[in-house]
Parts: C-alpha cells; sequence; structure tokens
C-alpha cells in the first residue's frame, strides 16, 4: 500500500528507507507501473493511464543508459527520439555543466559516468519532469553535480523528483518529502 | 568424490554415447563406400543450407514475438507457439502440403504466381522454420528476461516509441542471445526427418534437383541397402555437423 502525495514543483527530494516506497512511487509516477486506485496528474494533464513513452517523464536509475552508443550519439538520442532540434552549442554546455569530458560508448564507462550521461540525455530530451531513483550517490563531486544539475533543469524549465539515502544531498532541493512505511511527509 | 560431478559426467556419457560408438562403427568395422559418396555430400550441403536458411527466417520472424512472450505473460499464446514442437511432425508436412495445395483458395494463389511448396527447396525451408521456431523462440525467452529492463524503461522514458526501443535498444544488446537461440534452431533444423519427409523428399529444382535431405537418404540408405551405408552416412553427418557447431562456436567468441 502506498498512499504519497508530491505536489510541489522545481528540485524535489524524496527519502526514506530501504522498502519504504520510493522507487515504486516513481515507477508509477513514470508509468512502469499503474495504480490500483488514484491518480497521477502532471503540470494539469491526468497521465495516469498513458504509456511510459507519452507521458513526457524520463526515469533515471544506475542501469539507465543505452549501452552500446558513443557518449555524443546518447546525450541527443532523446531529443532525436522527439524531433527536437538539438543545438550544439547547448549539447556543449550541457557535457561542460555536468562535467562530461570522457567519450566512448557508454558501456565500457563507470557507473558515476554512465549515470552523468543519463542524466544530460534526460535534460537535452526535455521531458516536463525527471526522476532520478538512487543515482546521484555514485556521482563524483555530488554536491557541484546537483547544483549543475538543478541550474539546467530550472533554465529548462524541468521538474525533477529524486531520491536519496543521503538527508545531506536535500540541501540543494526545493521541497523534501519522506517516506515512511508508504505514507508521504512534506518536511519543506 | 563430488556426486554432482559424478551425476553429471553419466548424463552426459547417456548422451555421447550413442553418437561416440555411431562414429567408430560407421568409420571402422561398418564402413561403406556408399556411406560417403558424392550422393551423400550433396544431401549434407543441402540439410545445411536449408537449415541456416530456416534459423535465419526464425530470427527474423520470430524475435519479436519472443521478446513480447518474455514482456507480456501470455500463457495462450505460449503454449499456441509450442504446437509445431509438440505434435508429430508428420503433421506439419501434411498441414504444410495441403494449405499450399491447390484445395486451398491459398494453394491456388501460390500456384497461380509459380510459388511451389512440394519437393522444393522453399518448402523444405518453410517446413524446418516451423518446427525449428518454437525451439529458437523457447531460448530466446529466457534471455530476453534474463536483460536488464532498466535500458528499456529509460529508451521509453525519452520518448522512444516500443518499436524503436525493440529495435535500437534491444536487438543491439541480443546479439548473442540471437546468435545462441539461432545455433540451437539450426541444430533442430539439421535433424528434423517428419515433416520433410512428406514435403521434400526429394527436391526437384536446381542446383538440388534430385537431392534428398540428409535424414531422409540416411532413411532411404537404411531401408534400400541396409546398416552399413546408413551408419557410415550417420558417421559422415555428425562429424560434419560437430565440426561446423564448433567453427560456429569459435566465430561466436
Amino acid at each position: 500500500m502506498l498512499d504519497a502525495n508530491v505536489s510541489d514543483e522545481r528540485f524535489i527530494c524524496l527519502t526514506g528507507k530501504n522498502g519504504s516506497g520510493k522507487t515504486t512511487l516513481l515507477n508509477l509516477i513514470s508509468g512502469i507501473l499503474t495504480p490500483d486506485e488514484g491518480r497521477i496528474t502532471l503540470n494539469s494533464r491526468n497521465i495516469t493511464n498513458l504509456p511510459i513513452e507519452r507521458r513526457l517523464v524520463s526515469i533515471i536509475t544506475p542501469d539507465s543508459c543505452i549501452p552500446h552508443l558513443d557518449v555524443d550519439r546518447h546525450m541527443v538520442w532523446g531529443a532525436k527520439n522527439k524531433g527536437l532540434k538539438v543545438e550544439h552549442d547547448y549539447v556543449t554546455e550541457i557535457k561542460t555543466g555536468l562535467g562530461i569530458y570522457f567519450d566512448g560508448k557508454v558501456r565500457k564507462l563507470s557507473l558515476g559516468m554512465r549515470e552523468r550521461v543519463a542524466i544530460a540525455t534526460s535534460l537535452i530530451s526535455k521531458p516536463e519532469l525527471i526522476l532520478v531513483d538512487e543515482t546521484l550517490s555514485n556521482i563524483d563531486n555530488r554536491r557541484d553535480f546537483i547544483v549543475a544539475f538543478k541550474n539546467f533543469t530550472m533554465k529548462a524549465n524541468i521538474d525533477v523528483i529524486f531520491t536519496t539515502q543521503s538527508p545531506e544531498d536535500s540541501s540543494e532541493a526545493d521541497h523534501h518529502y519522506q517516506l515512511e512505511s508508504g505514507k508521504s511527509t512534506r518536511l519543506f | 568424490m563430488n556426486w554432482l560431478k559424478l551425476v553429471a559426467g553419466l548424463s552426459l556419457a547417456i548422451l555421447v554415447i550413442p553418437i561416440f560408438f555411431l562414429l567408430y562403427e560407421g568409420f571402422g568395422p561398418l564402413r561403406d563406400p556408399i556411406g560417403y559418396s558424392y550422393e551423400v555430400f550433396r544431401s549434407i550441403e543441402l540439410t545445411l543450407i536449408s537449415s541456416a536458411i530456416a534459423a535465419t527466417v526464425s530470427v527474423a520472424l520470430f524475435t519479436p514475438l519472443a521478446y513480447y512472450f518474455a514482456r507480456n505473460k501470455n500463457s495462450i499464446g505460449e503454449a499456441l507457439s509450442d504446437i509445431p514442437a509438440s505434435i508429430p511432425h508428420p503433421i506439419i508436412g501434411v498441414a504444410i502440403l495441403v494449405i499450399a495445395s491447390p484445395l486451398t483458395p491459398f494453394g491456388k494463389f501460390l500456384l497461380s504466381i509459380g510459388i511451389n511448396v512440394f519437393d522444393s527447396v522453399l518448402g523444405l525451408i518453410v517446413a524446418l522454420t516451423i518446427v525449428s521456431a518454437p525451439i529458437y523462440i523457447n531460448s530466446m525467452q529466457p534471455f530476453f528476461q534474463s536483460m536488464n529492463i532498466a535500458p528499456e524503461n529509460y529508451a521509453l522514458g525519452l520518448g522512444a516509441s516500443k518499436f524503436r526501443t525493440f529495435i535500437s535498444v534491444v536487438l543491439p544488446n541480443s546479439g548473442r542471445g540471437i546468435l545462441n537461440a539461432s545455433l540451437i534452431s539450426m541444430s533442430r533444423a539439421m535433424s528434423e526427418f517428419g515433416s520433410i519427409a512428406i514435403i521434400a523428399y526429394y527436391v526437384l529444382q536446381q542446383p538440388f534437383y534430385g537431392v534428398n535431405p540428409a535424414p531422409v537418404l540416411i532413411f532411404q540408405y537404411y531401408t534400400y541397402y541396409g546398416l552399413g551405408p546408413a551408419v557410415t552416412a550417420s558417421a559422415v553427418m555428425i562429424l560434419v555437423s560437430i565440426v561446423m557447431m564448433i567453427l560456429l562456436r569459435l566465430v561466436k567468441h
């Protein structure tokens, strides 16, 4: 049983112990799981019954990537799917801002590097919401990365919900929710 | 002594001893020149080529079905896809023969455009594909089930359609699984007898005019000439199959 209500915008941190329902909540929002009852609304759109690919919600977990692509092709893959025009300068800005100074096949990168590329790809594909599930903890210089990531999402008007086991990550969030036994509590 | 190792060794022996015995007899005491004649090598060539094409057709036609079964629970569909493998194979041969005969509108249409499956390479490939495809599907399904689904969900979240996700994310990371499953499927096709004895006892098309598929030829030798030529031809077929499988696995690695 999960009874959560996250009614906020911008950069939202979701914390909770293992098994509290964080991943289940993100899977429900992204469309990987279907709720037995209730409604999921995103920017006034009822997305409860929409398939994943039509929700404009990008979900990132530690295994999220298109393994056989190289970094540059990976970064524009989502945007090209949506038929978006990708400015080279914007891609360079994101690469620099998120510390992507490497290349090669994504499957050969370290976990943290892969996650940087996955998040950059999501940003460039311009969804309405990015869900980041237990991913930030694997990234070096996490604080700087979170600040840069947040700035890019604000500029692109993208909301973010990220889950973390580290409460200190919430310091950069606009809102902080805590999940406990399937119940959500708004901390700020 | 590790009991599991002992049981595994005994189980393996049950499978391979008859094969090695056949190789020994075929190239030793029961060796007969008819068993390694030009006719035998032509029939093995026909069997290898038609089985390889059948496996390729299975990859092209049935990979999406195996993926669908892996991602969606469909017991009825899975049971239906197993039917060709679970019924006596002569029935498959008879079914193809009837469907493609002038008795049915579909058969009339095929014949009107010059497509004949009886005693043809096409009929042989169709039969081999139908009997080996369930093996391919049953090999690919667990492969897809064991694949990490996170990249697929990530791609869908990036706006890719399910088709695009399958083509651009799933397939490029399925090479090893497809190769393994197609080898298993090809092996199954090479050993087929029941359906092809009906649909293509011999082929009446160039470049294989008058050639029998190898399992049919071995049966024919047994009934016409007795054990010696049949055992020798079987040993040659086994040897060629083993060499080919080893080569394909070397290529894979």
